[in-house]
């Protein structure tokens, strides 16, 4: 090999330990048995994730964004869904506006967009409360991944089955649950999937829209990470990463997917 | 009939980002023209003071500099960690290809917050790196690795690295290898093939790519905050304070419009600029 080459393969496995660095670092910190995060550990225990099961604070933001997350992806699976057949079957010279439009809330910066719907909660008169500006953000960043994957699953198949389906008698309603649905199956989960992950992780909207009460996690831990050094939220953090793994690895499972897609 | 029923297929998703996208950035623009007041968010009747605030004001005013050279140095950081990775990437095998995807796409699936966090234990002062260049007696105090630009720029490309290789990728991808194959049986050394071939072809990547990652730098908050210790003050940051803590709503909306204006004539820009030189 040449020394160049070599170089060059190098600089990109740093590149590759660089992208897992911060990941790997926080969970080996969340073993360390020391009170605060020092470095190297003064010895591997697993005392923070007890720590961390004792205290209701996280436990409550863990069941509070995972109950969002879940609102909110339900959502956003039946608007999107329905806006992605719009877009691949029936937009036509539109499609070009129907795209930009629902990926909106991905193109415009986050922070921007929770700045724009608290305002706009308040000239309303609802303000933060009830948490329905809050859920209402979330499933405006949920929706354009929703639609994403859905319209990557239409795409390139004509509707000739439903065509079949309802010549030979089928209703819209039976067309569409017997056959589109199955056909587009992988790709509604995997946009699911990947709602409930944005919901579960995102800050912006979650800081600037939370009313009083109980807070998603990022923000409970932003709080915490403001004024604490301790390996608790390193605890917090793994126990998320892992969380995410298993619901990533378990659509994996469940949708086996065509290894294009 | 059937053009009504498709419709009502696009309706509550149009429901949606007109409500609640469309809508709120208008009353966004319109707070920022809106008068200050004291004990409430804005008073009655419009004025410019926001506005004259922010440039009459050097703490203010020096953030915007600030941002938009942390949003370029970001930019540039992830295109020349991206590059090479993409490029590996769309020449690796389907098997290597899957493995190499999920790195890059980790950091997505990771929170902001604990990603920043990470970087907090890797880059601070008895952190991961300085504990480690101390005990081997390299330096005898901390390097100033947190706390400053480097380490915000450094996080935020990490944070907003994917953004970049996707897009890259997806145009590399798209590129016919008989380009290649065809330069290399005329004599082209590996080098004049990327910058005379791959390079230009993957322009359209590169575009995306930059503008993507320097509109999610300069908007980025809790990096800044926690890497940056609110030491490295952004347009961003003072917004969010403003906006949050001070409860001033016409200042901080113009603060946040002067940001989102800036930000697009750069973007612009540089989308004039690299059209002009590959189209």
């Amino acid at each position: 090999m040449r020394i160049d080459a070599l170089l060059l393969s190098l600089f990109r496995s740093l590149v590759y330990a660089f992208l897992l660095a911060p990941i790997v670092i926080v969970v080996l910190a969340s073993l360390n048995a020391g009170n605060f995060l020092t470095f190297p550990p003064q010895g591997l225990s697993l005392r923070w994730f007890w720590t961390f099961l004792d205290n209701d604070v996280f436990i409550d933001a863990i069941v509070y964004s995972a109950t969002l997350a879940a609102g909110a992806t339900a959502v956003s699976l039946v608007v999107g869904t329905m806006a992605a057949l719009y877009f691949v079957r029936h937009a036509r010279q539109k499609a070009e506006l129907v795209r930009l439009g629902v990926l909106l809330p991905l193109i415009l910066p986050e922070i921007l967009t929770a700045i724009a719907l608290l305002f706009f909660f308040y000239e309303i008169g609802i303000g933060t409360e009830h948490q329905i500006a809050l859920f209402t953000g979330h499933v405006l960043m949920t929706l354009p991944f929703v639609f994403l994957n859905v319209s990557t699953s239409l795409q390139g198949r004509d509707n000739a089955m439903e065509l079949a389906a309802r010549t030979l008698g089928a209703s819209r309603y039976t067309a569409f649950r017997r056959i589109t649905l199955p056909l587009i199956a992988p790709g509604v989960a995997a946009g699911g999937v990947f709602a409930f992950i944005i919901s579960f992780d995102t800050f912006g909207i979650s800081f600037i829209l939370k009313g009083a009460g109980s807070a998603p996690l990022p923000i409970q831990l932003y709080d915490y990470l403001r004024f604490n050094f301790t390996p608790e939220a390193a605890a917090v953090s793994t126990v998320s990463i892992i969380l995410t793994l298993v619901l990533v690895t378990l659509a994996d499972l469940l949708f086996a997917r065509n290894p294009d897609a | 009939m059937k053009r009504l029923r498709a419709t009502f297929l696009i309706l509550p998703a149009a429901t949606l980002i007109f409500l609640f996208v469309v809508l709120p950035y208008v009353t966004v623009l319109v707070m920022s023209f809106r008068a200050p007041a004291d004990g409430q968010p804005y008073g009655e009747g419009f004025s410019l003071a926001g506005y004259a605030q922010f440039f009459n004001e050097g703490y203010y005013a020096w953030s915007l500099p600030q941002s938009l050279v942390l949003g370029i140095l970001t930019t540039f950081v992830c295109l020349i960690l991206g590059y090479p990775v993409a490029l590996h990437i769309a020449k690796a095998s389907k098997r290597w290809r899957g493995l190499l995807y999920g790195i890059v796409l980790s950091p997505l699936l990771i929170g902001i917050v604990i990603r920043s966090y990470g970087w907090t234990i890797l880059l601070g002062n008895s952190g991961v790196i300085n504990s480690t260049l101390r005990q081997f007696g390299l330096i005898e105090r901390p390097l100033p690795l947190m706390y400053n630009n480097f380490g915000v720029v450094l996080a935020l490309a990490h944070v907003f690295l994917p953004f970049m290789v996707l897009p890259l990728l997806s145009a590399l991808q798209s590129m016919d290898p008989a380009l290649g194959q065809a330069a290399r049986s005329l004599g082209a050394k590996p080098f004049t093939i990327f910058r005379r071939i791959t390079f230009p072809v993957s322009m359209p990547g590169v575009q995306t790519g930059c503008i993507l990652v320097f509109v999610l730098a300069i908007s980025s908050y809790v990096t800044p905050a926690l890497v940056g210790g609110m030491r490295v003050k952004t347009t961003t940051l003072l917004v969010i304070d403003a906006l949050i803590d001070q409860f001033q709503w016409p200042f901080g909306s113009a603060m946040a419009l002067i940001l989102a204006v800036s930000a697009g004539l750069i973007v612009l820009i540089f989308a004039r600029l690299t059209a002009m030189k590959w189209n």
